[in-house]
């Protein structure tokens, strides 16, 4: 740290000890309390403080034993020590039983039993014939008087310092002290090293620094509303503080990066002009599968690759027209123009009941209602029989969309497509390329160049097939496109596992950053 | 998606040049395919195909005459078809079938072929289009099973018969000893793979030549003698026997061209029926049965967006290997042999896109104006979320599928689990435990998320806005999808009374008056749990976590939580 950056980090309470001592000057905590005004415990952060910036070193360090008087203490000293008590009972009211002098003066027959015993050995007192404790000497004993001494020296004190007491005065006090845990005893024992302190070379060069900046510790830490109220901020100066403290962490209410970016894209394909949609995860193989025209044999609708619903097993019924339409389309190509797939429709296995394997699902169902010109899009979780790794999930997003009108086609396709990559993805370079799936004739996969990462797959698309839209109402082209959401949102958040987008740990959330 | 296998040898021979692995990847896009692996020691590539119609492009021969076919611009020719007005001679190859078969396995096609020793790549190969062909286009052998053998061995003709499969038996394929039919589906490795295709059946399908000796036991398994193809046979046999004659034929066409491509001569066969096939009771294959499609050029350029000139499209297709004919607007084309997959004018637009070529259709902006729009859930969805954050909260998003541990044994008390299970829509056909559940309420993930996060600085406020789905015997699905949103704070101080205050925040800016009713609910502490009520309506609940639960997911903090039904609360 430079000489500047100590000068700001003083505290105002290290700058008033600096201030205080000469170059020869000797202190201690107690001598601080003394000298500069302030209480033991701001001494203590004072000395500890400078001490580390080192400038104030340790001068001298002795080791102490000190007695402190405890309350017990205290209280013993007012109003006489059991054996004191118990001498002045027998002497001014004759020999009495152990037990009665415990009653008279409220005290456990303990220490009634160990106070006589004491007082008997050094003659003070005796049992006689009758079992009555009665005068012996009837005069205190030597060490009587010495723990009188002692109580009263330390009434109201701050100890009294080991090396102060004679032998046979440390040889009494030790019998009514106690080092820890001192209820019960009349003094406790403390240990305690005391260390002088004196300023360092750098202690006196900031010193120096601080007379001639006009520092004196008295300015002002914090502005308050008192201060305002009555102007008494004029003529005090502020405190400089430590820029460079590190601030302390908060945890604010902060959005799921990931749940930001679908919300961005969200933004951006309406901003394109297309319109919501929505619908149930659980869906028939109808809407699933057969409305896109993908025969019932069909590979991708295997049992290994669709999630089954285990009750109900089948929807009640399936909307009218359309099962119809759809079903003969299969079968022979119905109105279409097309052959059909030529075999028999199940219309009970159309029912079945399963989890929304794809986004293309909804693109089917909007379709009866869909206006023209329109565009539609949705943000759809999906579901595949995935063993689950860093590529696949259970359930993902997809984001699918259909734009309908008299005049759309390949070419409009493209269109979009560059669109999607240019404003969705920051795209420099777009490739198209055939494509193949099942509900699209023409179909296209779009390749972009993502200005960091390359050349990768952004979505698929095409013209949805006649198969597909007539039976559904639609007699105009339908281009269907579907985005790969989930690769573009680790792109954009920077990581290469899928299972990361859903995490379950807090802190983890809490860290990760948009872009 | 079949991904398949080939020599790069091999495969430059079919295609008559050499190709750097980026030229290749170019090409390739023309067939939909994709270069997986580039060749490694063994010369050994591995290509991805995207198209599932395009079984003719699963194997070594059949890729590299698209590719061919497209850089050399002519339609390839095959000269051994039978076709409605012209049948093939077959010489002594008869194939008879017995009127049994008819409910079971009624077609079969078959063709023979001669030249060179097949060596290993060949044989490898022919191995590979037999598993693709049946297990991708063949529906797993259940439409479309095929057998090669040794045509030195066989005595024409050979009989296609629906056999007693207690009283029949031979030695499979891969055993050393005879065994019977029905014992082949319980103890053989392909009876017990395939098995369940004519298990059904009181007879079962078999080929034997006119010696009695058996070739195979189709769909199942080859006889050990006249079906063990080895390298170095010149003569092969080749059959196959499905339920659907046109993609028979197709299939059956596809391994002639291939056999036709590698240099052998293809020998027809004759099938003779005794009874009706769509296409006759006497069939000589390979047959091509495919019908001309058609189309007008004015609807090729309408889909392609541009107007296109009839031989523009004519050159086009030709690339792709499709003959056509232009006439006074019409266009027909003849599809190849090796495809069936013209079901609509749609399919000949794609053909000549490729083959026109991709670059040539500009991308043209869209004209058509439409109003954007959120859907008013999504909406209301974020107004929740902005108060949520502003209350301090963490966004989460959370997988939808769970286990029954985690949905219903750790929320609820032992004897609502029956209850509760029966609340939730479940996979039937789970991939794991792990993910058999849908979720019907927000809360279990929030504990999840809690239960892994005790590191985590804190108080931990955490909410997620997303979909719930919840049975629902009235409806169609018998289940409904719900937006919902679920909040958790873990903290010292996390009780109800904290979780009061920030629902009375949230329902103050989302202008509504609700009031709270005492309600029993195992997951919350008995008396520290309330209803939201809106106009006599609950619309959600919120409590103290019952430290039992907490227990269950490992939880040393206290938490209160509360869920809301979103779509509840929006419609009022």
């Amino acid at each position: 740290m430079s000489a500047d950056d100590i000068l700001k980090s003083l505290h105002p309470l290290e700058v008033k000890v600096l201030l205080h001592y000469g170059s020869n000057d000797i202190f201690d905590a107690n001598r601080i309390q003394e000298d500069v005004g302030l209480n033991l415990g701001q001494c203590n952060q004072a000395v500890s403080w400078l001490a580390a910036k080192a400038l104030i070193v340790e001068h001298e360090r002795h080791h102490r034993t000190l007695y402190e008087i405890t309350e017990l203490g205290e209280s013993l000293a007012a109003d006489g020590t059991p054996e004191e008590r118990i001498l002045a009972h027998v002497s001014r009211n004759g020999p009495a039983e152990l037990p009665r002098i415990a009653e008279a003066l409220q005290l456990e027959s303990r220490d009634v039993g160990s106070s006589f015993g004491a007082l008997s050995r050094e003659g003070v007192l005796e049992m006689n014939g009758a079992k009555q404790v009665s005068v012996a000497s009837g005069t205190p004993s030597e060490r009587m008087r010495r723990i009188r001494v002692l109580l009263d020296r330390a009434r109201g004190g701050k100890g009294i310092a080991a090396e102060r007491l004679t032998q046979s005065e440390r040889e009494a006090i030790s019998g009514i002290s106690k080092k820890r845990g001192s209820a019960g005893a009349a003094f406790r024992v403390v240990e305690r090293d005391e260390v002088t302190y004196r300023l360092t070379e750098a202690g006196l060069g900031v010193q120096e620094r601080l007379q001639a900046a006009g520092i004196t510790g008295e300015e002002i830490g914090a502005l308050t509303p008192q201060m305002l109220k009555d102007g008494s901020w004029r003529g005090v100066s502020f405190r400089a503080y430590n820029i460079h403290v590190p601030p302390t962490r908060m945890v604010p209410g902060h959005r799921n990066p990931y749940c930001e970016y679908l919300d961005r894209v969200k933004d951006k394909l309406v901003s394109l002009g297309f319109e919501e949609f929505d619908g149930p995860i659980v869906e028939t193989e109808f809407w699933n599968s057969d409305a896109l025209f993908m025969p019932q044999f069909h590979s991708a609708r295997d049992i290994h690759d669709v999630y089954y619903v285990k009750q109900p097993t089948h929807a009640r019924g399936i909307e009218e027209p359309y099962l119809g339409q759809v079903a003969e389309t299969h079968e022979n190509g119905w109105r279409t123009g097309s052959s059909g797939w030529g075999y028999r429709f199940d219309r009970d296995f159309t029912r079945r009941l399963i989890l929304r394997s794809q986004g293309t699902v909804m693109s089917a169902r909007t379709l009866p209602r869909a206006r023209i010109p329109g565009k539609y899009f949705g943000t759809l979780r999906c579901f595949r029989y995935d063993q689950v790794d860093a590529t696949h999930l259970s359930d993902f997003y997809q984001t699918e969309g259909i734009v309908l009108g008299e005049s759309v086609n390949l070419r409009t396709l493209l269109g979009f497509l560059q669109m999607f990559a240019e404003e969705l993805a920051g795209a420099t370079e777009v490739k198209y390329v055939p494509g193949y799936f099942p509900f699209t004739e023409p179909s296209v996969e779009v390749h972009i160049k993502h200005p960091v990462l390359g050349w990768f797959e952004l979505g698929g698309s095409g013209i949805f097939r006649p198969e597909v839209t007539e039976p559904l109402g639609i007699k105009v082209p339908v281009l269907a496109w579907g985005l790969g959401i989930d690769r573009m949102a680790l792109m954009n958040l920077g990581i290469d596992d899928l299972r990361e987008l859903f995490s379950t740990n807090i802190e983890s959330v809490r860290l990760r950053r948009g872009n | 998606m079949p991904k398949i296998e080939l020599s790069q040898q091999a495969f430059f021979t079919y295609l008559g040049t050499e190709l750097a692995d980026s030229e290749l990847e170019q090409l390739l896009t023309i067939a939909k395919a994709e270069l997986d692996e580039s060749a490694d020691a063994d010369g050994i590539v591995k290509i991805e195909l995207n198209d599932t119609n395009r079984p003719d492009l699963w194997s070594t021969a059949g890729l590299a005459r698209q590719l061919r076919v497209y850089r050399e611009a002519t339609v390839p020719s095959y000269t051994f078809f039978s076709h409605p007005d012209h049948t093939a001679d077959s010489a002594e190859r008869r194939v008879v079938v017995d009127p049994g078969l008819a409910e079971i396995r009624p077609y079969i096609a078959a063709f023979a072929v001669e030249g060179a020793p097949i060596d290993e790549a060949l044989l490898n190969d022919v191995i590979q289009t037999q598993e693709k062909l049946c297990w991708n286009y063949g529906r797993k052998r259940s439409s479309i099973a095929m057998g090669v053998y040794r045509t030195d061995l066989i005595s024409y003709p050979v009989r296609y018969l629906a056999a007693d499969p207690d009283a029949t038996g031979f030695v499979p394929l891969g055993a050393t000893t005879r065994m019977s039919m029905r014992r082949m589906l319980s103890e053989h490795q392909k009876g017990l793979e395939f098995g369940s295709i004519v298990a059904d059946f009181e007879r079962f399908p078999l080929l034997t030549d006119d010696n009695g000796d058996v070739l195979s036991f189709p769909p199942i398994i080859n006889s050990d003698r006249i079906g063990a193809v080895e390298e170095g046979d010149a003569k092969l046999f080749i059959e196959m026997t499905g339920t659907d004659m046109p993609s028979l034929l197709t299939a059956c066409a596809i391994v002639a061209c291939d056999f036709s491509d590698a240099g052998y001569t293809v020998l027809p066969v004759t099938v003779e029926y005794p009874y009706d096939t769509p296409v006759g009771r006497h069939v000589t294959t390979p047959f091509y049965f495919q019908r001309p499609a058609s189309t007008t050029v004015e609807y090729v350029a309408r889909l392609l967006g541009r107007s296109i000139e009839p031989q523009e499209l004519i050159d086009g297709l030709r690339r792709m290997g499709i003959a056509a004919e232009h006439a006074d607007g019409t266009l027909t084309v003849r599809p190849p042999e090796y495809r069936n997959d013209f079901l609509h004018a749609v399919d000949i637009v794609e053909d000549a896109m490729i083959g026109i070529g991709m670059d040539s259709f500009a991308p043209e902006v869209p004209s058509d104006f439409t109003v954007g729009r959120l859907l008013p859930s999504e909406l209301y969805a974020r107004r929740v979320t902005s108060q949520l954050i502003g209350l301090g909260y963490q966004e989460m998003i959370f997988n939808y599928l769970g286990s029954r541990r985690d949905f219903v044994e750790r929320m609820y008390p032992r004897d609502q689990w029956q209850r509760a299970c029966a609340e939730h829509v479940q996979v039937d056909n789970p991939m794991s435990e792990n993910f058999e559940f849908v979720r019907r309420s927000i809360l279990p993930h929030l504990l999840i998320a809690e239960s892994v996060s005790a590191n985590a600085v804190y108080p931990h406020y955490i909410f997620e806005v997303g979909k719930i789905v919840r049975r629902d015997p009235h409806d169609n699905y018998g289940s409904l999808t719900r937006d919902s949103v679920g909040m958790l704070c873990a903290d010292v101080e996390a009780g109800f009374s904290l979780m009061s205050s920030h629902i009375s925040v949230l329902f103050y800016y989302l202008g509504l008056q609700y009031s709270l009713r005492e309600v029993s609910d195992g997951r919350f502490i008995q008396g520290r749990a309330a209803e939201i009520v809106i106009s006599s309506r609950a619309v959600g609940r919120f409590g103290e976590i019952h430290p039992e639960v907490l227990e269950k997911f490992g939880i040393q903090m206290p938490c209160a939580a509360c869920e809301i039904d979103l779509d509840s609360v929006m419609e009022l």
